[in-house]
């Protein structure tokens, strides 16, 4: 038996290109299907633990999938805005705690956040380096927004208008980047977070003014009020929020009515879960409430459609690719016809001969597979990577 | 009720000693408050089961008062963030702070807030013209929003440590039980000649006028300051349809000031909000001297 697999390995030794080629293919053949398996298994359970951590949503009637997808996965796609009361509304039924969210904006490529402060415990998310954001115009980064953008505590990042929906509206503001927060390996990395006052800043919806002493705050005479002197107050709105001009920034209207892309709803417990989706039961609403699970499920069926049918394709393509290593080799035995013939003179038997033919293959399997689960070990760290970029974009 | 109070407290000793004295320090609930009644209000529901803070300095209004980034630090890492409510948190705003552990104590009577016309107008932008209104913020000084400030407080507590909640609701009904004493004291002085006309110094008195029916016009004055003479030529256009007899002061005039008026047989009268640490005497205190205060032009 030793010396099948030693007289073997010579003979694949000496036709090295041909055991080669033969090999790559084999190892292609097993590779392509399993990692396309790894890679979605990797998108459904990093999407599954993401829509599982976010028990409700409440958005704009309208695709529950680009609602999940923009409120958990900062998708590009636009989703209509609801307004800010809709986070009151949630929390004001007693049933469950409301998580404004505004997803709508990118600064240099990474999306940029707004969140109240309760989205960085909801989520787990605390500083690795520097605090979370104290002060309007501050930001903290996702450790790879961080890593791409190459910045830390005490750096600015200009935020410019990137939404293709509103030319008008955003002006840009110099952000304070106060931390980077530790790895998540969510979303969230890729994150710019902002406080919702800020991203409202960048929207338009507030401002400063300049030389905040020439327009006195109050204006009263002593006894009424005066009539207002408008024109002549300065109308310069800053870029930066610096400590001297934070006093003189506001907002304009009713910050209930301001937009927010959604809310997430993390209710008490199941019974209040159902009353609360309750509330959204009627159709004529401006709102709904989705499962970002139910959404992500469907969504996952869909791509998990497609996975079955690139396993048929592969299936096929491999079948054809072993039909042609099986050419291959008995190709190879009619070209080794003379070297056959000689180990029947030397006085083997016929089963030597299929003995060591399977020896041939044994190792050019093993070597297959070898190289296979090289590429899958090697590509595995990617695998949710692979999956996010492919599955979400 | 006094004993009941001791009774609560000998038994959170008790406890503390029986679960180890880390635990319990660890445990306190850590309470921001946005001014000294809240916290005031605080301190009487959470006895000793929190730690309530101020952040703003003594010598600072709260209503003007603006907070940096190390005060935003610390609001952030509290429990509960006890508001005002009626836009008296103007930083609000301007700073990033947990929403779900905020608590605005003033929203059981939103609709009941009184609201300031015209305070500013300017114009930017394409918008045009438009006016910056405000709210009247001084609401503790009616005394029945202030009990139901209280029971927004007392509220937040038991939400956060339902446990709790016989000790929380104790300590509201002997605070409000004071609150209404005031309120009960305030409504009666006033009763005994209703329309009397009376002057204040700082538009900050509108909730204790609706209330207690006050007759009240206001100036824009600070204690420590001369008001220019237009001020002075405006009082007295006031004073000729308003013949009023005393004016309320947040705090002392001056003498310069008090003595000014009193040549126009106005005398001056502390009535004081409270909105900060007093540095001697409590809340209930303070709204005791204010009402006494009163009594004396109610009752000439
Ligand atoms: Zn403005």
């Amino acid at each position: 038996m030793r010396h099948d697999f030693y007289l073997a390995w010579r003979h694949l030794r000496h036709h090295r290109i041909r055991t080669l080629i033969l090999v790559l293919c084999l190892s292609l053949i097993g590779a392509l299907p399993l990692g396309l398996h790894r890679m979605l298994e990797a998108g459904e359970y990093w999407m599954t633990r993401r829509a599982e951590a976010t028990p409700l949503l409440v958005g704009a009637r309208g695709s529950s999938v680009d609602l999940t997808l923009g409120a958990l996965y900062f998708s590009e796609a636009g989703v209509p805005t609801i307004r800010m009361q809709e986070a009151d509304r949630v929390t004001a039924t007693g049933w469950a705690d409301g998580l404004p969210l505004y997803a709508r904006h990118r600064v240099q490529g990474q999306p940029l956040v707004g969140v109240t402060l309760d989205y960085f415990d909801f989520r787990g998310l605390a500083p690795a380096q520097g605090e979370l954001p104290a002060i309007l115009g501050d930001c903290v980064l996702g450790a790879e927004a961080a890593e791409h953008l190459g910045l830390g505590p005490g750096d600015t990042l200009a935020s410019s208008s990137e939404n293709a929906f509103d030319l008008a509206g955003t002006y840009p503001l110099k952000l304070h980047v106060t931390g980077v927060l530790a790895k998540a390996h969510s979303p969230d990395d890729n994150a710019v977070f902002v406080d919702l006052h800020t991203a409202w800043v960048i929207e338009g919806l507030g401002h400063g003014h300049v030389d905040p002493q020439a327009a006195p705050t109050l204006t009263e005479s002593p006894f009424g009020p005066v009539a207002a002197r408008g024109a002549d107050m300065g109308l310069l709105t800053y870029t930066e929020i610096t400590p001297e001009n934070l006093a003189s920034f506001h907002f304009h209207g009713d910050p209930a009515t301001y937009p927010i892309s959604a809310v997430i709803a993390l209710p008490h417990d199941t019974r209040a879960a159902t009353l609360l989706r309750g509330r959204y039961l009627d159709e004529k609403s401006e709102t709904e409430i989705v499962r970002p699970l139910d959404v992500t499920r469907s969504l996952l069926q869909n791509v998990f459609r497609v996975g079955a049918l690139f396993d048929g394709i592969l299936l096929l393509v491999g079948a054809i690719a072993l039909f042609l290593v099986a050419l291959v080799f008995s190709l190879s035995l009619r070209l080794r016809q003379r070297e056959i013939e000689t180990i029947y003179l030397l006085g083997c038997a016929r089963l030597t001969v299929a003995r060591l033919l399977f020896a041939e293959i044994l190792l050019i399997g093993l070597f297959a597979a070898a190289v296979c689960a090289a590429v899958l070990a090697a590509a595995a760290p990617y695998a949710s990577d692979l999956a996010r970029h492919f599955i979400l974009s | 009720m006094p004993i009941l109070r001791v009774l609560s407290v000998v038994f959170t000793l008790l406890a503390a000693s029986a679960s180890g004295a880390g635990a319990i320090g660890e445990s306190r609930l850590k309470i921001m408050a946005s001014n000294y009644p809240l916290a005031y209000f605080a301190e009487r529901l959470a006895g000793p089961w929190a730690t309530v803070t101020l952040p703003v300095p003594v010598d600072v209004d709260p209503a003007y008062w603006q907070p940096d980034v190390k005060a935003v630090g610390t609001m952030q890492k509290a429990d509960l963030i006890l508001l005002n409510g009626a836009d008296y948190e103007k930083w609000l705003v301007h700073v990033a702070l947990p929403r779900l552990k905020r608590v605005d104590t003033s929203a059981g009577f939103r609709d009941r807030l009184i609201r300031i016309e015209n305070a500013v107008v300017h114009s930017h932008g394409p918008a045009g013209q438009h006016s910056h209104e405000g709210i009247a913020f001084t609401t503790w000084l009616d005394f029945d929003q202030a009990a139901q400030q209280a029971d927004a407080v007392a509220k937040a507590l038991i939400a956060r440590r339902p446990e709790l909640k016989t000790a929380v609701l104790e300590a509201l009904k002997a605070l409000q039980a004071g609150l209404a004493d005031l309120d009960g004291e305030l409504k009666r002085i006033t009763s005994a000649r209703p329309g009397l006309p009376l002057l204040a110094s700082h538009p900050v008195y509108q909730y204790l006028a609706r209330r207690y029916g006050l007759n009240l016009k206001t100036v824009h004055w600070e204690p420590g300051e001369m008001p220019p003479a237009t001020e002075w030529t405006g009082l007295d256009k006031t004073l000729a349809q308003h013949p009023a007899k005393t004016m309320l002061w947040e705090a002392q005039p001056s003498p310069a000031v008090s003595d000014k008026l009193s040549t126009k047989g106005v005398t001056s009268v502390v009535f004081d909000p409270c909105a900060n640490r007093p540095a001697s005497g409590d809340f209930l205190a303070i709204m005791k001297q204010n009402i006494e205060n009163l009594k004396t032009p109610f009752q000439r």
